[in-house]
């Protein structure tokens, strides 16, 4: 950097004009002297020459005075220069001293600082360590007390399931037993006012019963029966039916021949029976339900329309969770929502399928499937009690019978017994049904079909009355075999006459009268046998035996 | 009167009935009336309207049918009275004074007499 140029040190044109302005003045007055004191023959040349070498020395001059001027001026700007130097090189001194200054300063800062937040956090961290080993004992100490009350609860809940259980279960063996009580006592009361009754008592207990049931199954425990036999399709619908309060409003469209096996036939019916009573509750009080069942491959599909409140999506939803059998505690439960968790416990036991659907009733739709693995073939469910097939063979049993040989010693005794505690109605009819082979049997409604045939032929009872004296003396032949007969087995039996079983009673005892059996067979067979003779004009002494009894 | 096993069907009575115990005064069925069936049982039928028919094929007496299907009488009253509706039986009064021989009657007197 130059400094700048001071302003007199500039070389001027008055700085360097006044030496040559005096050189040229004492030039011009010495050439003039020189000329004028010259001759006159020289005065030209040497004017001439004067004023060359004058204006030479001008020149000269000027020049001289000109390149002293730059000199000092230069020297000038030289020093200045040098000036400048050194005191930018002081100045550069000064400033590194003051950057190393500072550079100490903040390297001496910087450790303060690190060492002060070196002892923060070791204080921060030791604080923090120690309240956290503090929460920590507490958590354990929480963890401790939740865990033993858990242990609690459970022993609690345990100890009331298992209370609740039981207390089902005993509910479910009382009701059992009064429902075959009240059975037996509608088999005893034929007034129809008191059988309504006990009708209505049977429809309260059964629907306890199932309250009981529904308790023991979401306690875990079994269902309230086990049934030794299949069981049905007819009669397990009937017996879900039988279990709601609205049982008259189910209206069951069934033509199925299966059976539930009897061990899934009581769950098979409980879950039929809520969803039987859900939709009944959740329809109009004046609206029926409808039940379908069909065969599929896999099963039996059993459809429960109703035509209530359609249920929405999420509702929808809720229930097929209910019912899938995941929900495996009793949370969530509600006194009155006891139905959809039963079907669910009962469908994930039995490998039920249970789903909803809009129904085009205009309500829901519920579908159950009953898997193939419950299900018999239709010929095992023949062994149900009111069913005919039993009988059947039962009547073809007796009507083999006669053709056998003749009985064992033992037989009319075991008929005897079997037949005796036999009570007139025939409702203990389970052993007095059996067929017991060799004995006579009056044959139902044989009898009464020859009688109407005859009456069909005969037309008239004036028809009858001229009978021969040949067949008065065979009726009188019969009677009194028939009195022989009831003379031999002794007083008790003096009634049997009148018994419309009376063979029945008086063979078995009769060891010593064959003859009166014999005789008798072939009037009981006689009439029974031999349907396809129509043209017997005779009423058989027994074809009206009911005709006695009314009074 | 508990007879454990006894009661041996999932099917409680009133659900044979549909509820119903009475038959009005009009029903003509009383202990010996005598039902015949008029048609064959028909599938989709309740079992016991089945069995009803199966048996009455001959004529056969409210009190036998009431044993055979071990139902109390007065349930099968109203079984009987359905199916009477539906014509599917036809029932009839036995006849009561049925005429006999007086030779018989009187031997059957004598012989009475006689035990």
């Amino acid at each position: 950097m130059t400094a700048p140029t001071p302003r007199g040190e500039r070389p001027t044109v008055r700085t360097l004009v006044p030496l040559p302005a005096l050189t040229a003045v004492v030039s011009v007055a010495a050439v003039a002297g020189a000329v004028a004191a010259a001759p006159a023959s020289v005065r030209a040349p040497l004017a001439w020459g004067g004023a060359l070498a004058a204006v030479v020395l001008v020149a000269a001059v000027f020049w001289a005075v000109r390149a002293a001027q730059s000199a000092r001026l230069a020297r000038r700007a030289l020093d200045t220069a040098a000036q400048d130097a050194g005191r930018h090189l002081q100045e550069r001194d000064r400033l590194l001293r003051e950057a190393q200054r500072e550079r100490q300063h903040l390297i001496d800062e910087l450790a303060r600082q690190r060492a002060e937040f070196t002892a923060v956090l070791a204080d921060e961290q030791a604080r923090l360590e120690g309240a956290g080993a503090t929460e920590r004992d507490r958590l354990a100490g929480e963890n401790a007390r939740l865990a033993r009350e858990l242990e609690r609860a459970t022993r609690a809940r345990d100890a009331a399931v298992s209370a609740t259980a039981n207390a089902a279960g005993r509910m479910q063996a009382l009701t059992t037993a009064m429902l075959a009580d009240l059975r037996a006592m509608e088999e005893r009361h034929t007034d129809e006012e008191v059988l309504a009754d006990l009708l209505h008592l049977d429809h309260r207990t059964a629907q306890a019963g199932r309250l009981a049931d529904s308790v023991a199954v979401l306690t875990g425990s079994r269902s309230g029966r086990r049934w030794a036999r299949p069981i049905a399709m007819e009669s397990i619908l009937r017996g879900a039916m039988g279990r709601i309060s609205a049982y008259r409003r189910v209206r069951v469209h069934a033509t199925s021949e299966t059976a539930v096996a009897g061990h899934a036939a009581e769950g098979v019916m409980h879950a039929l029976a809520e969803l039987l009573d859900n939709a009944a509750n959740f329809s109009p009080p004046t609206s029926e339900v409808h039940v379908y069942v069909e065969e599929v491959p896999a099963g039996v599909i059993v459809s429960v329309e109703d035509s209530g409140l359609v249920m929405g999506e999420v509702q929808l939803r809720r229930a097929e969770q209910a019912v899938s059998g995941d929900i495996s505690e009793l949370g969530g439960l509600t006194g009155t929502r006891l139905g959809l968790a039963v079907v669910g416990r009962l469908s994930g036991k039995y490998g039920l399928k249970v789903s909803f659907r809009p129904s085009a009733r205009g309500g829901t739709g519920v579908l159950m499937l009953i898997p193939q693995e419950v299900l018999t073939a239709a010929a095992a469910a023949s062994a149900q009690p009111a069913g005919p097939p039993p009988k059947d063979d039962d009547r073809a049993g007796r009507r083999t019978a006669p053709a056998e040989p003749a009985p064992s010693a033992a037989a009319p005794e075991e008929a005897a017994r079997a037949a005796h505690p036999g009570t007139p109605d025939g409702s203990d009819g389970d052993t007095a049904e059996h067929p017991v082979a060799g004995l006579p049997k009056r044959r139902r409604g044989r009898t009464l079909a020859a009688a109407e045939r005859a009456r069909g032929t005969a037309r008239t009872p004036e028809t009858r009355e001229p009978a021969g004296a040949e067949e008065v003396k065979v009726r009188a032949a019969r009677f009194g075999s028939f009195r022989q007969a009831v003379r031999a087995a002794g007083a008790d039996h003096a009634a049997a006459p009148d018994e419309q079983r009376g063979p029945d009673h008086a063979a078995p005892t009769e060891h010593a009268a064959p003859a009166g059996r014999a005789a008798h067979r072939p009037a009981a067979e006689g009439a029974g046998d031999t349907p396809a003779a129509p043209a017997d004009p005779q009423p058989h002494p027994y074809a009206h035996p009911e005709g006695d009894t009314t009074s | 009167m508990s007879r454990p096993g006894r009661d041996d069907s999932p099917d409680r009575l009133y659900t044979l009935t549909g509820g119903r115990t009475g038959t009005g005064p009009d029903n003509p069925f009383d202990l010996v009336t005598l039902v015949v069936a008029e048609s064959e049982p028909a599938p989709g039928m309740q079992s016991e309207h089945a069995a009803i028919l199966r048996l009455a094929v001959l004529p056969t007496a409210v009190v036998e049918l009431a044993a055979e299907l071990r139902l109390p009488v007065s349930i099968v009253k109203v079984l009987l009275c359905d199916l009477l509706a539906a014509g599917r039986v036809s029932a009839r009064h036995p006849q009561k004074a049925a005429v006999y021989d007086p030779d018989i009657l009187e031997q059957v007197l004598v012989g009475l007499r006689n035990l």
